[in-house]
């Protein structure tokens, strides 16, 4: 099994050059082109190169292959891509949560200048809650049936600052808590199957943010959830975010709260991104044929229109095809793509794209290949 | 009249629990439900709601795992409660499922071909096996697989969408009238979705299968549903095709429900943030009169008294449940159940009774109008005729176009000969055409197109820049998804070209037309090539004359602005921002912004505006009031009930000083904050 893989040969997005490398917090500015939300230019949460595979008998399979994102202060980045895309690894990678038989191969995780990779089993303890946190996939099913709301808060709070003395203080803390998540105080003495699968979820997302974290990855934290409770839960993280201030990486595959929420959207396809870039901008234009595909899959309530049919991701994961990742269901694909893997192109718009028709050779080839697909 | 398949009528179930001697607690799951899906066409019925509305109370009962409280399910005429053995088999082998987890329903160590063997056995389907391999590889056809791609697989090797697509094919074999489809796609990638909604339309245009698709997924509902049920807490809050009702919904709650989905486009956001009541949340049991009560912003006392009747609405078979529309009539009960075989031809027959008296009449009516103007008219081919419809006065104009003037070209039945001619239901022509307006045309009106040759025809005045829009309904089938049969509806210019034609290769059932240039215009509806009509439709033209002398609108007589900023006499270039909080907002129906912008012409403006409330939602139920002036005085851009946006851009026509007024809507909201960009390059 090739372990050692080389680093993925591509520069990182912009001028990054080696400053950041050993940098605190304080020296964190970076100047960035592609992306950024304009009001923030510090990166929190710097994704270099990580490389995830899950180890099988046939051969390893490449959960995530070499992908690198910037996520800057108080902006919400939407990780997006279909099933067995790596999106959830790529969120459990960042937390070292990655449960053999998968490991992470290479890469570096620098939350605020941390290497999260170097951290050790201790640290790592005491960097989850304050300074990565995860509001998890179905969290109406992780919270403990057993323990009352109050407690399962306290024992995050406690296991991180120590026991506290104060009874009082903790409860207006947690009634803080409360608050800012639109929650009734009343349910401090209850237990999780006396609240709504709603309720629930905001229960997780304030002890996600109990302790101030720097970065909440919050994985399809709405997924499960009713049209109006879910709008509520959307609304309640986006605003926890802006009152607490911390930064946001929300995972999905639902491309219409995803425009509702985030500011900019990185899509992933079998363990690659293809496309990162401002959440407008994305979807007036997506340049990558799988973020049109994605985009023109969304089924609208305003008009009707043809069904767009896809399979899912066809290949097998543990021998991925030549070159491009994917040439198999690009309706563009040519000779080139199964020959040469695309490099990440910083393209018009603040868009960020891997795709050969992006490159200044192939221009010809974008504007022929997008003319005769608009008119079959 | 179509027979049904199924009938649901008065349908309740309560849960009981607890409470050995007295306080036994009690679930209301589903209340006097009532329901009717006809035999044929096929149809897809949407049952949609939140969790705990009851809905797969409903798919549970209809397929008998649960016994009702009270109510009957009657299934081509047999209440499925007293079925013999012999009936209740053929009633599974009629009503098959599909469920929402399509990686349960396998056990992981039987490859795919187990499934098709064991329904063989369950459901003798054929002693042949090769007759039995060719139903399987026709069964998969149908769902878009093939037996070689997936017969030889076990479950995990294939994606969502192909499990459910075989649990399709697995239904399909069996060749039921009826699939209760629970909540199909959402355990589905959204991308992988389409294929189960493709299959879905197949079975029931192609081999005539009804569904009951339960969801809470309205925007897959709006794609491929016909019927909608929208329940909320077990009873009926909303029904009507799903197209009527999601568009325009009427119920309070439904309303919020459509609004909250989110719309995929970054610029059309959430503009407020709702919170539900926490005891709303976390309560199950059931309350007195409406259900929606302790949510809803229009309660009265009257809602807790007793639960409101689903009460007619504007369109045909549209109906909602809430006071609100007290004035309008109540929907009528449903047909008399009709059980057992023999009855229902005279069951119809009773049923259908009085419907087809007024019918008769009202045919009659139309018969005698349209001959009478034939006859008036000579066989001219324009006559305007007076007539009321429901207490409003139009102006109705019948036109046959004369065979030789339109176009033969592309478009193949271009113009029916005159005797084919349907007279429109009602064409709005003041002073020979329709200047601006709406013509709705719904179903169960008088002279439906019905044959491929049926045709409507409108005339009306079209200005150059000003556009028309068109929203086409069909059966159910013709617009669906797959777009297979496109209804034929053209637009002829003043030369008799054809400007615009929902043909085969315009794959939506929504067009807008941008005149060219002035004169008359002619919409002709027809058929598909199928025959299949158009059932309902929606022209809405917008636009003006031109006024020959265009008369200078006076500047509105308002309350002084709260304030105005006029940087040398005008904001020339820039952001005016204004925010929530900046003091002076905008707070009765009397207070008004003013700007003045100095436009030059070819440049634009961008204005935005954000409320309170919920009014620029997706609904646009109570748009604010927003107008910009051009220097003239004439009104150039307005925020009003038809502009469903909360925001817009002007290009400037002219270089001169524009004023911008911003105000509150007809219900006294007022705009919270705005954003108006002025892109001037300075000239």
């Amino acid at each position: 099994m090739d372990n050692q893989k080389i680093p993925h040969p591509k520069s990182l997005p912009q001028n990054e050059g080696g400053t950041s490398k050993q940098d605190s917090s304080s020296s964190l500015l970076v100047g960035e082109g592609a992306g950024g939300r304009g009001d923030s230019e510090r990166v929190v949460l710097k994704v270099e190169n990580l490389r995830i595979h899950y180890a099988t008998p046939q051969g390893d399979v490449i959960a995530v292959s070499d992908i690198s994102f910037n996520l800057y202060e108080g902006e919400t980045l939407g990780l997006v891509g279909e099933s067995g895309c790596g999106k959830s690894t790529t969120a459990y990678g960042i937390l070292q949560l990655v449960q053999p038989p998968g490991y992470i191969v290479n890469g570096s995780i620098k939350v605020d200048g941390t290497e999260v990779l170097d951290l050790g089993e201790e640290e790592l303890r005491k960097f989850r809650w304050t300074g990565l946190s995860l509001i998890p996939q179905g969290a109406m099913n992780s919270l403990n049936p057993t323990m009352r709301v109050k407690d399962q808060i306290i024992d995050v709070i406690e296991s991180h600052e120590g026991k506290q003395s104060s009874k009082e203080a903790m409860r207006e803390r947690i009634y803080e808590l409360f608050q800012n998540v639109g929650l009734p105080n009343r349910i401090y003495n209850m237990y999780p199957h006396e609240l709504s699968g709603g309720m629930k979820q905001r229960v997780c997302i304030a002890m996600g943010v109990a302790l101030h974290p720097t970065v909440v990855i919050a994985d399809e934290a709405t997924s499960a959830l009713d049209v109006v409770v879910q709008r509520i839960v959307a609304q309640t993280l986006v605003k926890v975010k802006d009152e607490i201030g911390v930064s946001l990486i929300v995972i999905g595959h639902d491309m219409g709260l995803l425009a509702q929420i985030v500011d900019r959207i990185a899509v992933m396809y079998a363990g690659k991104m293809v496309e990162i870039a401002p959440v407008e901008n994305i979807y007036a234009e997506p340049l990558h044929p799988y973020t049109r595909l994605l985009i023109d899959s969304i089924p609208s309530i305003k008009e009707r229109k043809p069904l767009k049919i896809t399979e899912g991701i066809t290949h097998d994961p543990r021998n991925p095809p030549s070159g491009c990742i994917f040439r198999l269901r690009c309706p563009f694909a040519w000779q080139h793509c199964a020959e040469a893997e695309p490099e990440p192109i910083d393209a018009e718009n603040k868009h960020e794209v891997a795709c050969h028709l992006y490159d200044e050779r192939f221009e010809e080839r974008r504007a022929n290949a997008f003319a005769t697909f608009a008119n079959p | 009249m179509p027979s049904p398949l199924l009938q649901i009528r008065d349908a309740t179930k309560i849960y009981y629990s607890g409470g050995f001697i007295g306080d036994k607690k009690s679930v209301v799951a589903l209340e006097n439900f009532n329901m009717t899906i006809d035999e044929s066409p096929a149809t897809i019925t949407t049952i949609a709601g939140e969790s705990g509305s009851g809905k797969t109370t409903l798919a549970n009962l209809v397929l008998g795992f649960i016994k009702l409280t009270s109510g009957k399910i009657i299934f081509e005429g047999e209440d499925i409660t007293d079925m013999t053995d012999e009936q209740l088999k053929a009633y599974r082998r009629n009503v098959q499922a599909v469920f929402q987890d399509p990686f349960g329903v396998y056990n992981p160590f039987y490859r795919i071909d187990h499934i098709f063997d064991l329904v063989n056995k369950h459901f003798s389907l054929s002693d042949n096996q090769n007759e039995y391999r060719e139903m399987v590889e026709a069964g998969l056809n149908v769902v878009g697989l093939y037996g070689e791609d997936v017969l030889r697989k076990y479950p995990h090797q294939l994606s969502g969408g192909q499990r459910q697509r075989i649990m399709m094919a697995r239904a399909y074999m069996i060749k039921p009238r009826l699939i209760v489809a629970d909540e199909p796609v959402s355990m589905v990638d959204a991308s992988l979705r389409a294929s189960i909604l493709d299959a879905m339309l197949r079975l029931r245009d192609d081999h005539n299968i009804s569904f009951l698709y339960i969801t809470h997924d309205l925007s897959t509902a709006y794609q491929i549903g016909d019927q909608i049920y929208m329940l909320y807490q077990g009873t009926t809050a909303e029904r009507g095709t799903a197209m009527d009702v999601i568009d325009a919904p009427q119920h309070p709650y439904v309303q919020l429900l459509i609004d909250s989905v989110p719309v995929p486009d970054p610029t059309d956001k959430w503009d407020v943030n709702i919170s539900l009541p926490s005891e709303e949340e976390m309560r199950t049991a059931a309350a007195k009169g409406c259900r929606y009560y302790p949510r809803c912003p229009h309660r009265m006392d009257k809602c807790l008294v007793v639960q409101p009747p689903l009460y007619k609405m504007e369109k045909p078979k549209h109906e909602a449940a809430c006071y609100l529309y007290e004035e309008n009539e109540v929907a009528p009960i449903e047909p008399p159940m009709l059980v057992n075989r023999p009855m229902t031809e005279a069951a119809v027959a009773t049923a259908a009774g009085r419907t087809r008296e007024r019918m008769v009449a009202a045919v009659l009516v139309v018969i005698a109008f349209v001959a009478g103007v034939l006859i008036a008219s000579n066989r001219e081919p324009e006559v305007v005729v007076e007539t009321v419809i429901e207490e409003v006065q139009v102006l109705v104009t019948a036109t046959a176009i004369p065979p030789s003037e339109p176009p033969t070209a592309t478009a193949p039945p271009a113009a029916a000969p005159e005797s084919q001619v349907i007279v429109p239901a009602f064409v709005v022509e003041p002073a020979g055409a329709v200047d601006m307006g709406s013509i709705p045309w719904g179903e169960d009106t008088f002279g439906e197109i019905e044959n491929a040759d049926d045709r409507h025809i409108y005339t009306f005045a079209g200005f150059e820049g000003t556009t028309v829009e068109l929203k086409l309904i069909t059966g159910g089938r013709g617009l669906s998804g797959t777009g297979f049969y496109a209804p034929l509806a053209t637009v002829y210019n003043p030369d008799g070209e054809i400007v615009f034609a929902f043909d085969r290769a315009r794959r939506s059932n929504r067009g807008e037309l941008t005149f060219a240039a002035d004169g008359d215009y002619q919409i002709a509806i027809g058929a598909d090539d199928r025959g299949r009509g158009v059932d309902a439709y929606t022209i809405t033209i917008e636009g003006e004359a031109p006024e020959p002398t265009p008369e200078p609108t006076p500047m509105p007589t308002l309350p002084p602005p709260a304030f105005v900023v006029e940087r040398e006499g005008a904001v020339a270039k820039g952001e005016i921002v204004f925010g929530e909080d900046a003091g002076d907002e905008i707070q009765s129906v009397d207070d008004r912004h003013s700007w003045s912008v100095a436009g030059v012409a070819g440049t634009t403006a961008h204005i935005r505006l954000i409320t309170g409330g919920r009014g620029l939602s997706g609904t646009g139920f109570f748009a604010p009031f927003a107008t910009m002036y051009a220097p003239d005085g004439s009104i150039v851009l307005a925020f009003d009930r038809a502009r469903r946006s909360n925001s817009g851009t002007l290009t400037f026509a002219e270089t001169g000083t524009y004023v911008f007024v911003l105000g509150a809507d007809d219900r006294g909201r007022g705009v919270d904050a705005y954003t108006i960009t002025i892109e001037n390059e300075e000239g």
